[in-house]
Order: structure tokens, then C-alpha cells, then sequence
């Protein structure tokens, strides 16, 4: 009987794991102990919601409302100075429960400090943009559309970034594998030869360890190179390969490896 | 004025020469390989380093041209996507003939180390190849050695015969 | 030959051209020789002036995001190397120094100061060659031979070290795998000692040039909100008017040992970040001479530990695990399966030679990074291109971009 896989989760998984096995934790420090995160926390819970907060590898990790992520961005730039938008984009949580978890990872230049605001959606919600805070975003959610599908609220252009316009799949997700799919499989073959084609080419070779009992007579042993068809028995002559014919090249002067000079340091 | 001292019957040094048809378009073709410079990712950078002091790719009548319409040989450097795959193929048809196909590097060959869904898994799956490069990235003198074994394979045809169609469907 | 039959359609049949606002679309790339890559750029032009710019990237997007929820740490390591190619080192300490706040490990300090030779190497490669294309670009072809003559000499003390040319891999987590080669002081120390008459050659070709001023002076000026705003960092911000980097303000490795100044400019055009570059790299140079002293010092206290000491997540060193039987099954373990960093999460920047180069790892206790977001420079300063080429002209894109210092395995990742 074939071995049950997941359909939900389809990236690599580590085959072993001990029963009594327990991940340590990367250890989360309270808010409290930095007093300009304290600071900041609390003017950010003076008028928004948070759910939870603690400090985790020197920066702050907020969870906030998604409904509230326009507002809490425009108060950390214009009031708590973080002026920057580093980066933000999801994580896949839909195997576990069906949402996705969504982080912006914010830089305040004059306090020197990081924190990241995050929240869940479920599956299907859209985010708020927050293109017209920092325009950066612009491009960032659009590779999340591209990436996981989420779609942003009031984007003035959401298209796929990375990936063509007529592609199918959001690769980042778990449920996609890192191969592609049939769609990604043919995708230049159909495109610029049409399906008909897919007979003629073939199809990718994806797995690594393929060997192939042909290749020893396609490919050029570089030195042992003998005519095509002939049986390969591994003690083949070195066949000496000039760069220039026996006889010479026309016009060109004959280039011998004993009359080149060799330089030892290039940097001399 | 300084006098240089020529022997005309030694090679290279006879303003006159007797050759075949064949030869001497041989010669022209095989010493003036105009590439395409197609560098699509980390080889194309290795393939700017060629072109440039050290290895120095003019002394093989090798100069890099930016449009397709001049060029004779389109090295591949890099991973080919799928979504530039389309791109290759119209940059293919553009180049006039003879014309033909280096591909360098891991990527360009076989898809590489990226065996993701948005590689095409080798170049020849869209265009025909001539020369496969190994290496990720290939040195600078793997690129001449290819270049060279390019020079060699263009001298072995017959020049006035039309170039063979290339199958690749 | 007959041409192959394809389905493709001739490129522009969709787009008219007697359209009433005399408005014309321009494709530029997605093969352009000055485009650094596969940037492709529809312009709308009146006349030659730009009035929409709309880049389209993703041409070398090859998955490494999703390449890395499939690999082990370890693994992912030489996967790095083929985002910013230009600097590979820095795009693999980013990744080490993401992954051992992770895991809560010290690096040795003798590692540290490798690393540190390393970095500094790869940024000054890293801006040669930025000059040499950039220079290439707007037509001088002498200081693009010239900066690539250098770059090989830097390139030659890399491969002595790690044996690659372009895709180094000399960085693991926990340290660095090997101690640098006897050369390698010298030949570095040759090249420094060399290196600022080098830079004096290049601006005496540049500086003064009516036609690089011409293309440079006043061309591209971008504002410190609009660079905030598009999340620019790197030598994009500096030359912006924002003294904001990374090594100075949130030092990592050993560089708050380290004196040295951070160039910035305000006035935001091209010029100001060919400036910004250039300091950049007698900077460098000057870090470099510094490390080489750190270097000496730790040869003179006999700290030769290169890899940091967690047998739970990094390999003992060769001569523990040919010799004691622990050792070798862990290291069969951590070969086998990866190591297992806690549950948690981590977001690190370093400044990269580009800019703020940052990794986010999620990691869920398993041997795969549950998800890791790669927050590359190149990305936003392709971006900003959206706002900034609109009221230039046609000629102005090619230095515009030039300037930017984009590198497409980055952007697209």
C-alpha cells in the first residue's frame, strides 16, 4: 500500500522524528524589560487593540487587528517614528487553521529599533493596503498576491509581480508543490509551441539522482571522446584534443602550449 | 622609417594567399563570432569578465553585440524561466543564420540547482544548443574553450551549403 | 533553414499608434545590455520625455523562497549565493547570522574577523563592478577595463580562499570552514596599497568629464521621503541625505570595533551616489587594513577557533569527528537530517553591499525553515524606478538604472 500523504502540506518533511522529541523555544522576553518598546507599546495600546506583545531576538512583536493595520502603521510612522517599511509578506497557515498570518516588519532610524506588526486572516479575506503610507508596499503586496493570493484593499494595481499574468497557482503556498504543477510543467511548451508539441518535447526531467545509460555516449568525455555508437569500455586512449586542427588553421598562427608563458602572480 | 622585416613565404606573412571558397568563409566566420549578450543571471557576469582585461574575448574576433540582428552566437548565461522562456525563442528567431547556441552554466543546461517551478529545466527545451558549459558559475576559460570548440565545429562545415536545420521539434 | 513554427504573436500588434494624445509605448528589455538584467520597463513617452514608467520584474524569479522550505539549513547555504551575485559572501552572512540568532550561538572571534575580510572584500567587488558597468553604460569604456582589472585581483584572493570565483559559499553557520591562506595578508595587502591611486585614476576619468556630469548632475534626484518611503536603503539612502548604516548604527560581528566613516550625500541624484560609491570603497579599504591587524592579533593570542562550539546544531571540527565517535554521529545526524532550531522567529539585516539585506525565518522546530522571506535591497530600488523616471528623459533611464546598482537574482529572487 502506498504511504498516506498529506494533500494539505506538501513540502518536504523530515522523515525521522523522535517520539519524545519537544522543540526548545526561542525564548520571548517581556515588553517591559526595553523601555523604548514599553514606551511604544504602550502609546500603541492607548488606541488600538493589541492581542499580544513580547520581545523576541531584540525586536518587538505585536498582533494586532487586522482592521486596524492602516491605522496602526500610519500611528507608528507619524507618531513613534518608524519611518520605514522593511518588508512584509505571509506565512501559510491554512493546514492548521485555515488562516494566514501576516507581518510587516517596521525600522525606526532615530530610536534604532525593529518591530513587526502582525495579524491573521482567514482564507479568502483581504488585507488593507498600506500603499499610500509607504509606497513601498506597493510592490509588496503585490508579490504577496503573487506569493499566497491575499489580495490588498484599495491597491491601485494588483497584478502578479513576479510570476507571468497567466499563471496559474500561488506557488508559496504549502498545498503547492516545489516542482509545479501540471500547469507550471508545460507552461513555455504550451505557450510558445502549443500543446500539440507536448508529445515532441517531452517532459522535464526534475528528478536529480536520474541516471541515464545514454548520457556516457551524448555527452563529450573531455580527453576520452570516441565516435557516436561506439561501446564504451572505460579504457578508451586519451584522444588529445587541439584546439586547432593538425594541419594548422588558416591565417592563424599555430598555438602551442610550450612556447605560452605561464604567469605565476597576476598581481605582480 | 623602420624597416620590418616580413617573410612573405612563411604563414600569416603572404599578402597573397590561396585558399578554397570554404576556407577562407571559414575563417571569416570562425574568427568573427559576434555574440548576443544574453547574460541572464550569475554566468552573465562571468561572461562580462571574459569580455573584459584579463581574459580579453576580442582576440577571438569575439565582440559582444546587444542586438540579435548582429549576432552569430547567443551564449546562455543563466537560469531560464519560464517566463523569459518565450523571449529566448523570439531573440532566437531574430539572430540571422548561421547562427548558433552556447549555453553555460548549470541553469542554462539542465535547470541546475533550481529544480523549482518557475525554471525551465535547460535552455534546449526551447531552442537548439550546440555547446553545453559546465559549472555554476563556468570560469572565464571554460567560456574560451567553448569558443575555441566553437571556432573548431564551424571550420568542419562546408561554408557554402545552407546550415542544417537544427531539430530541436 | 525554414524558422521553427511557433505560437508567439508579433510583439506589438495590440498597441496603436495613432493614438490622439501622440502618447508612445516603449518596451525596454527584458534583454537589455544596460538594464543590468532582466529588468523590462514600459515607458509612456511625449516626445522623448517619460511620462509613466511601468517596470515588470520577475524574469529570473527561480523560487528560492520556496526552495527553502524545502531544504535544510545547511543546504539552502550555496542557494544564497545566486541572489546577489555580485557579493555572494554577504548574501551567505546574512543568511549564517539569520540562522545563529536563531539558534543563540557565538561565533569565534578569529571567525568573526574572516568574515569581516570577507564582507568588505565582496563589497568592494561589489562596487567595482557596479562602477565598471555603470560606466560602460553611459560610454566610457576605459574605467570599465580598468575597475575589472581590480576586480579580478580581488577575485583571485577569493578563490585562493573558498576556490570559486563568483559564488563563494565561504561562509557556514556557526563560522567560517577554513582559516585564510598564507597569500592572503599579501596579496590583499598589495592590492590595498595599490588601491588608492586606482580610485584617483577612475575619478580623474570621471570627474571632471563634461559628459559623465552631463548624464550625472541633477539626473535622478530622489528626496529623503520619497527614498523612505520606498524602503530604499544602502548607498540609495545615503546619497539621499540619510547617514543610516547598518554596520554603524546596529553593529554586527566586530564592526563597533572598527573606526570608520559612513559617506552620505543630499542631494539625491545620480552624481551624489556615484559619490557615495566612491567613498564607500576607501572606506573599505580602510576597514580592510584594520581586519588585517584584528587578523594578526588573534594569530598572536592563539585564538584559532574558526566554527563556534553547539554540537546540537553545528558539525564538531574535522579532526573530533574522523577521531572521537560522538562527534562523527552527530555530525551524521546533522548531515543526514539538519539541526532543528527552536520554535521561533527572526528577522536579521545586515548592510549588504546594495543595502539592508535582510532574512526572515520562521522556523517551527523541524529541520526546514517553516517559511523564510528574503528582503532584498534591489527589490525597492527597482521599485522606486515607478516614481522616479517619469519627467526624465529616454537617455537618463539608461544612468538612472545604472545608478540604482540592481542586481536581478536579488530582486526576483
Amino acid at each position: 500500500m502506498r504511504a498516506y500523504t498529506p494533500k494539505d502540506d506538501v513540502q518536504a518533511k523530515s522523515y525521522y522524528t523522535d517520539r519524545y522529541y519537544v522543540a526548545p523555544q526561542v525564548p520571548k522576553q517581556e515588553v517591559e524589560t526595553d523601555e523604548v518598546f514599553a514606551a511604544d507599546l504602550a502609546a500603541l495600546k492607548a488606541k488600538f487593540e493589541v492581542k499580544e506583545s513580547f520581545i523576541q531576538v531584540g525586536q518587538m512583536v505585536v498582533y494586532i487587528n487586522a482592521n486596524d493595520i492602516y491605522g496602526v502603521l500610519e500611528f507608528l510612522r507619524d507618531e513613534l517614528t518608524y519611518t520605514q517599511l522593511s518588508e512584509m509578506s505571509a506565512i501559510d497557515w491554512l493546514a492548521k487553521d485555515n488562516t494566514f498570518e501576516i507581518f510587516y516588519q517596521m525600522l525606526s532610524m532615530t530610536k534604532r529599533k525593529r518591530l513587526r506588526i502582525k495579524f491573521f486572516i482567514n482564507k479568502g479575506e483581504a488585507v488593507d493596503s498600506v500603499e499610500s503610507l509607504f509606497r513601498c508596499a506597493d510592490w509588496s503586496e503585490r508579490e504577496m498576491f503573487d506569493m499566497f493570493g491575499i489580495e490588498a484593499n484599495n491597491h491601485p494595481f494588483m497584478k502578479r509581480i513576479l510570476l507571468p499574468y497567466d499563471w496559474q497557482g500561488n506557488p508559496l503556498l504549502k498545498t503547492y508543490p516545489l516542482e509545479g504543477d501540471e500547469f507550471a510543467a508545460w507552461y513555455e511548451v504550451d505557450k510558445i509551441y502549443g500543446k500539440e508539441a507536448r508529445d515532441v518535447i517531452g517532459p522535464e526531467i526534475r528528478d536529480t539522482a536520474r541516471v541515464d545509460r545514454y548520457d556516457s555516449e551524448r555527452f563529450a568525455r573531455l580527453g576520452f571522446e570516441v565516435p557516436k555508437g561506439t561501446e564504451i569500455t572505460g579504457n578508451e586512449e586519451p584522444n588529445k584534443q587541439d584546439y586547432q586542427e593538425e594541419g594548422g588553421v588558416f591565417l592563424v598562427k599555430k598555438f602551442t602550449k610550450d612556447a605560452s608563458k605561464i604567469i605565476d602572480d597576476p598581481q605582480r | 622609417m623602420a624597416q620590418h622585416k616580413v617573410n612573405y613565404t612563411q604563414d600569416g606573412g603572404l599578402p597573397v594567399a590561396l585558399t578554397s571558397i570554404d576556407k577562407i568563409v571559414n575563417w571569416g566566420r570562425s574568427n568573427s563570432i559576434w555574440a548576443l549578450t544574453y547574460g541572464l543571471a550569475c554566468c552573465g557576469i562571468e561572461m562580462m569578465a571574459s569580455g573584459a582585461s584579463r581574459f580579453d574575448f576580442d582576440r577571438y574576433g569575439t565582440i559582444f553585440r546587444a542586438s540579435p540582428r548582429q549576432a552569430d552566437v547567443m551564449i546562455v548565461a543563466g537560469t531560464l524561466t519560464k517566463k523569459h522562456a518565450e523571449f529566448i525563442k523570439r531573440l532566437y528567431d531574430q539572430m540571422t543564420e548561421p547562427r548558433w547556441v552556447i549555453s553555460m552554466g548549470s541553469c542554462a543546461n539542465t535547470g541546475g540547482m533550481f529544480n523549482t517551478y518557475a525554471t525551465v529545466q535547460g535552455c534546449d527545451r526551447v531552442i537548439p544548443v550546440d555547446l553545453y558549459l559546465p559549472g555554476c558559475a563556468p570560469r572565464p576559460e571554460t567560456l574560451q574553450y567553448g569558443v575555441m570548440l566553437l571556432q573548431k565545429k564551424i571550420r568542419a562545415n562546408k561554408a557554402g551549403n545552407a546550415q542544417k536545420p537544427k531539430r530541436l521539434m | 533553414m525554414a524558422q521553427v513554427k511557433n505560437r508567439l504573436t508579433p510583439f506589438f500588434e495590440n498597441i496603436t499608434f495613432d493614438r490622439e494624445d501622440n502618447e508612445l509605448i516603449l518596451n525596454f528589455g527584458p534583454q537589455h545590455p544596460s538594464a543590468h538584467g532582466q529588468l523590462r520597463l514600459m515607458l509612456h513617452l511625449q516626445q522623448e520625455q517619460i511620462v509613466k514608467a511601468h517596470p515588470d520584474v520577475g524574469y529570473l524569479h527561480r523560487g528560492m523562497e520556496k526552495m527553502a522550505e524545502n531544504m535544510i539549513y545547511n543546504e539552502f547555504m550555496p542557494t544564497t549565493d545566486r541572489m546577489d551575485y555580485i557579493a555572494s559572501s554577504s548574501n551567505n552572512y546574512g543568511f549564517a547570522l539569520a540562522v545563529e540568532k536563531l539558534i543563540d550561538v557565538e561565533v569565534p572571534r578569529r571567525a568573526k574577523v574572516i568574515r569581516m575580510m570577507l564582507l568588505e572584500i565582496n563589497r568592494l567587488m561589489s562596487h567595482l563592478f557596479w562602477l565598471a558597468t555603470t560606466a560602460l553604460d553611459i560610454g566610457a569604456m576605459t574605467v570599465f577595463l580598468y575597475a575589472f582589472r581590480e576586480r579580478e585581483y580581488l577575485m583571485d584572493i577569493i578563490e585562493g580562499y573558498c576556490g570559486a570565483r563568483l559564488t563563494h559559499a565561504a561562509i557556514r553557520i556557526g563560522g567560517v570552514p577554513l582559516d585564510i591562506q598564507d597569500s592572503f595578508i599579501t596579496q590583499l595587502r598589495t592590492f590595498l596599497d595599490k588601491l588608492p591611486a586606482n580610485i584617483k585614476d577612475y575619478e580623474d576619468l570621471l570627474d571632471t568629464n563634461r559628459i559623465w556630469l552631463m548624464r550625472m548632475e541633477e539626473v535622478g534626484t530622489i528626496s529623503t521621503e520619497m527614498a523612505l518611503s520606498w524602503g530604499c536603503t544602502g548607498p540609495m539612502l545615503r546619497a539621499s541625505g540619510v547617514q543610516w548604516d547598518i554596520r554603524k548604527e546596529e553593529p554586527y560581528e566586530l564592526y563597533d570595533e572598527i573606526e570608520f566613516n559612513v559617506p552620505y550625500s543630499d542631494k539625491g541624484d545620480n552624481f551624489a551616489r556615484y559619490r557615495v560609491y566612491m567613498e564607500e570603497m576607501r572606506e573599505t579599504a580602510k576597514i580592510l587594513y584594520q581586519t588585517i591587524d584584528m587578523y594578526e592579533e588573534t594569530v598572536k593570542n592563539g585564538q584559532t577557533e574558526l566554527m563556534a562550539h553547539a554540537p546540537k546544531y553545528i558539525s564538531a571540527p574535522k579532526l573530533d569527528i574522523m577521531t572521537q565517535n560522538y562527534s562523527l554521529m552527530q555530525h551524521f545526524v546533522l548531515v543526514t537530517q539538519g539541526m532543528r532550531p527552536p520554535v521561533g522567529e527572526v528577522y536579521i539585516a545586515t548592510e549588504s553591499p546594495k543595502g539592508e539585506l535582510g532574512f526572515f525565518i520562521n522556523s517551527q522546530g523541524g529541520p526546514y525553515p517553516y517559511r523564510l522571506k528574503l528582503r532584498a535591497p534591489s527589490f525597492w530600488h527597482t521599485g522606486i524606478l515607478t516614481d522616479l523616471l517619469p519627467g526624465h528623459y529616454i537617455p537618463d533611464v539608461v544612468s538612472i538604472i545604472g545608478t540604482t546598482n540592481i542586481v536581478f537574482g536579488e530582486v526576483d529572487r
